[in-house]
C-alpha cells in the first residue's frame, strides 16, 4: 500500500522522461540492444499465445477435412455440419443453460458473501477468503470427484443441480474475489452520509451500497459464466450421458475426429468468448479488472 | 449513530450463510467422504459388510506403475511452471510498464483472448499445430528442413507446450499484478546509481517481484497438475498422468476407492504446495521488512 504504481500518474513526466532519455554515459548501444532482444521476445510470447487461435479459425474454414497448410481455398461447410448437429446444438443449449443456472447461483452467493465478510466484522475473515478461493487452488477433477461419489452413495444420479452445484463451486471465488476487490475500494463514508441524511438501513444498502459494488459484481457474474462455460474437469464426473455440456462433447468427438467441424464449433465459441470480453469492457473495463 | 451501526454490521454478516451452507455440503462433505471412501473395501451404501482398510494406498506406495504415474504428473507439472514463467514475466513486466493506454488494451486482449477461448479448443489448436501432418510439420517439410515429420506430441514436450499455452495467461495477470505496483523509480535510482538496466532488474524488479512468481508459479502448477483434458489428447492416450488414472478408475474400472485413494494423493500434493508457498512467502515478506 505504500507505493502506487506511476502508471497510475500520467503527470508525472519525470519518470516517463527519465525512461526514455538515454543514458548519460556510453551505454546507449548495448541498451539499444537490450530494448530490441525485449520486444523481440515479447512478440515471439504474442505469436505463441495467439497462433493457435488463428489456426483454428483458418480450418474453420478450411474445405478439406484434414489440415492443410497452406490454405486452398474458403468454405463454410464445416459450420453448416455444425449448426446441423443435432448433438453440438443440444451439447450448447445444455451449456448456455447451465452457465445461465451457475452465474445466477455463484453471482448471488459470491456476492452475499463478500459483502459479509468486508461489512459484517466476521471472525476469521481472512480464513473465510482463503477457504471461499479454496476451489481454484484444489484440483477442480477432485471437486468433480469428491462430488460424483457422493451422488453415488446418496443415490441421486446424475442430476442438473449436482452440475450445478460443482459449477457454482468454481464460480463463487472469481465473484468473491472482483466484489471484495471493489468493497474494499470502497469509501464507508459515502453510505454513513446517506444515513446521516436520514436513509434507513435497507435504504442506504440498495441506494448506495449496491450501485457502488455493482461493477465488482458484474465481473465477477462475467467470469462465473465464462468458468461455467469452459468448465471441463467438473462436468467430466457430473454430465449424465445423452446430456453433455458443450466442452465435453468437443472432447468426445475430438478423440476420434479431427476434421473442421471442432473447427467451426470452436470459432463459435471464441465469438461468444469475444462477445463476453467487449461486454466485459463496457461494463466495468479490461484495466480495472487486472487491477484488482 | 455509532451504536445504531452495531446491529446492521451484524445482519450483514449472516450473508455469508448461503455460500457457508454450499461449502459445507458440496465442497467439505463431498471431500470428507472421499477420504472415508479412501480407506473402505467397499461402497458401504451397497455392501453390508464393509471394512477399513489400507490396501488402495498400498497399492499404490507398493506398485512402481502408479509412483511412476505421479512423478509423471509431477514432472509436467514443473517444466510447465517453469516455462510458463520465463515466457510470462517478459510479458508481464511489458504489460506493467507500457505507457500507451492502447498498447496496455492490445496486450491485455491477447493474453485475455487465448484464455476466453476453451481447454478443449485449444488443445485441438494444438493438435492441428504439432500433429505428424500438422502446420508446423508441413511447414519445415515444404521449406525442406525437415525430410520426416518431427515428433511434437504424443509425448511430454506437446503436453507441455499445450498446458504452457493455456496456463501462461494465469501467470501474465498475476504478474502484472505485483510488478505493476513496484515503484518504477526504485529502477530509475539504481540506474542513476550506475547499474545497468539489466542489473537494476536483477537486483531490484526481480527480488521485489518474487511473491508474484510465487503466486502465479503455484496457480499454475495446481493447474497443471490437475488437468484432464491436454494430457490426454496431446498425450495421445500414450501418457498417463494423476487425473486421467482417476478418471479411468472411476469409468472403465468404477473403482471408487482406489480412484478416492488417487484423489487423496492429488489432494496431499496440493495442499503440500499451499502450505509450502505460504510458508516461503512469509520468508519473502519477512525479508522485505527487515530491509
Amino acid at each position: 500500500m505504500t507505493s502506487l504504481a506511476p502508471r497510475s500518474q500520467p503527470h508525472l513526466a519525470a519518470s516517463h522522461d527519465l525512461t526514455t532519455a538515454p543514458a548519460r554515459r556510453g551505454t546507449t548501444p548495448p541498451r539499444h540492444w537490450g530494448r530490441r532482444l525485449y520486444l523481440a521476445a515479447n512478440i515471439t510470447i504474442l505469436v505463441f499465445l495467439l497462433m493457435p487461435i488463428a489456426i483454428v479459425i483458418v480450418f474453420a474454414l478450411n474445405p478439406t477435412p484434414f489440415i492443410q497448410f497452406p490454405p486452398v481455398g474458403v468454405s463454410l461447410r464445416w459450420f453448416e455440419k455444425f449448426f446441423v448437429s443435432r448433438d453440438f446444438m443440444h451439447a450448447l443449449a445444455f451449456s448456455l443453460e447451465v452457465a445461465a443456472l451457475t452465474t445466477a447461483a455463484a453471482t448471488v452467493l459470491g456476492a452475499s458473501a463478500a459483502l459479509a465478510i468486508a461489512r459484517g466484522n466476521l471472525p476469521g475473515s481472512r480464513l473465510i477468503v482463503a477457504t471461499m478461493l479454496s476451489p481454484l487452488m484444489l484440483p477442480a477433477i477432485l471437486t468433480g470427484l469428491a462430488l460424483f461419489q457422493s451422488y453415488v452413495l446418496l443415490d441421486v444420479g446424475r442430476p442438473l443441480w449436482g452440475l450445478v452445484a460443482g459449477h457454482t463451486l468454481v464460480a463463487i471465488p472469481y465473484v468473491v474475489r472482483t466484489t471484495l476487490a471493489v468493497l474494499h475500494n470502497f469509501d464507508v463514508r459515502l453510505e454513513e452520509a446517506a444515513q446521516n441524511l436520514g436513509a434507513s438501513p435497507t435504504r442506504t444498502f440498495f441506494e448506495v451500497t449496491l450501485p457502488l459494488v455493482k461493477p465488482g459484481v458484474m465481473a465477477g457474474a462475467i467470469f462465473a459464466f465464462i468458468v461455467s462455460f469452459d468448465q471441463f474437469p467438473v462436468s467430466l464426473f457430473l454430465v449424465a450421458p445423452g446430456n453433455e455440456t458443450l466442452p465435453i462433447t468437443l472432447f468426445n468427438y475430438l478423440k476420434f475426429d479431427l476434421d473442421g467441424t471442432i473447427g467451426a464449433a470452436s470459432v463459435v465459441s471464441i465469438l461468444l468468448a469475444f462477445i463476453v470480453v467487449i461486454a466485459l469492457d463496457r461494463t466495468v473495463g479490461l484495466r480495472s479488472y487486472v487491477k484488482l | 449513530m455509532p451504536g445504531a451501526s452495531a446491529p446492521r454490521v451484524n445482519s450483514l454478516a449472516l450473508l455469508i450463510l448461503p455460500s457457508a451452507l454450499l461449502f459445507a455440503l458440496f465442497f467439505f462433505l463431498p471431500i470428507g467422504l472421499m477420504a472415508v471412501m479412501s480407506v473402505l473395501t467397499g461402497n458401504p451404501v451397497v455392501m453390508p459388510n464393509v471394512a477399513v482398510t489400507a490396501k488402495h494406498y498400498a497399492r499404490i506406495g507398493n506398485d512402481s506403475y502408479y509412483l511412476e504415474v505421479i512423478w509423471t504428473t509431477i514432472r509436467i507439472g514443473l517444466w510447465t511452471t517453469l516455462a510458463a514463467l520465463l515466457i510470462g514475466y517478459p510479458l508481464a513486466h511489458w504489460m506493467a510498464r507500457i505507457k500507451s493506454r492502447t498498447g496496455h488494451a492490445l496486450l491485455l486482449m491477447a493474453v485475455l483472448a487465448p484464455m476466453l477461448t476453451g481447454i478443449v479448443v485449444r488443445t485441438f489448436a494444438w493438435m492441428t499445430l504439432l500433429s505428424d501432418k500438422g502446420v508446423v510439420n508441413q511447414l519445415l517439410t515444404s521449406l525442406g528442413l525437415i525430410t520426416k515429420p518431427l515428433q511434437l506430441m504424443y509425448n511430454e514436450t506437446g503436453i507441455i507446450i499445450g498446458l504452457v499455452h493455456i496456463y501462461v495467461p494465469f501467470m501474465v495477470l498475476t504478474l502484472t499484478g505485483v510488478i505493476g505496483r513496484i515503484d518504477e523509480r526504485l529502477e530509475q535510482a539504481a540506474e542513476n546509481l550506475g547499474a545497468s538496466p539489466w542489473r537494476a532488474f536483477l537486483e531490484v524488479t526481480l527480488p521485489l517481484s518474487l511473491p508474484g512468481i510465487l503466486a502465479g508459479s503455484l496457480l499454475v502448477f495446481a493447474l497443471a497438475i490437475s488437468a484432464y483434458v491436454t494430457p490426454i489428447l496431446l498425450g495421445g492416450f500414450q501418457i498417463m498422468t494423476l487425473p486421467i488414472l482417476i478418471y479411468q478408475q472411476i469409468s472403465a474400472n468404477f473403482n471408487i476407492g482406489f480412484a478416492a485413494a488417487l484423489g487423496m494423493v492429488l489432494l496431499a500434493i496440493s495442499l503440500l504446495l499451499v502450505i509450502a508457498y505460504n510458508h516461503m512467502l512469509g520468508l519473502v515478506s519477512g525479508q522485505r521488512e527487515l530491509q
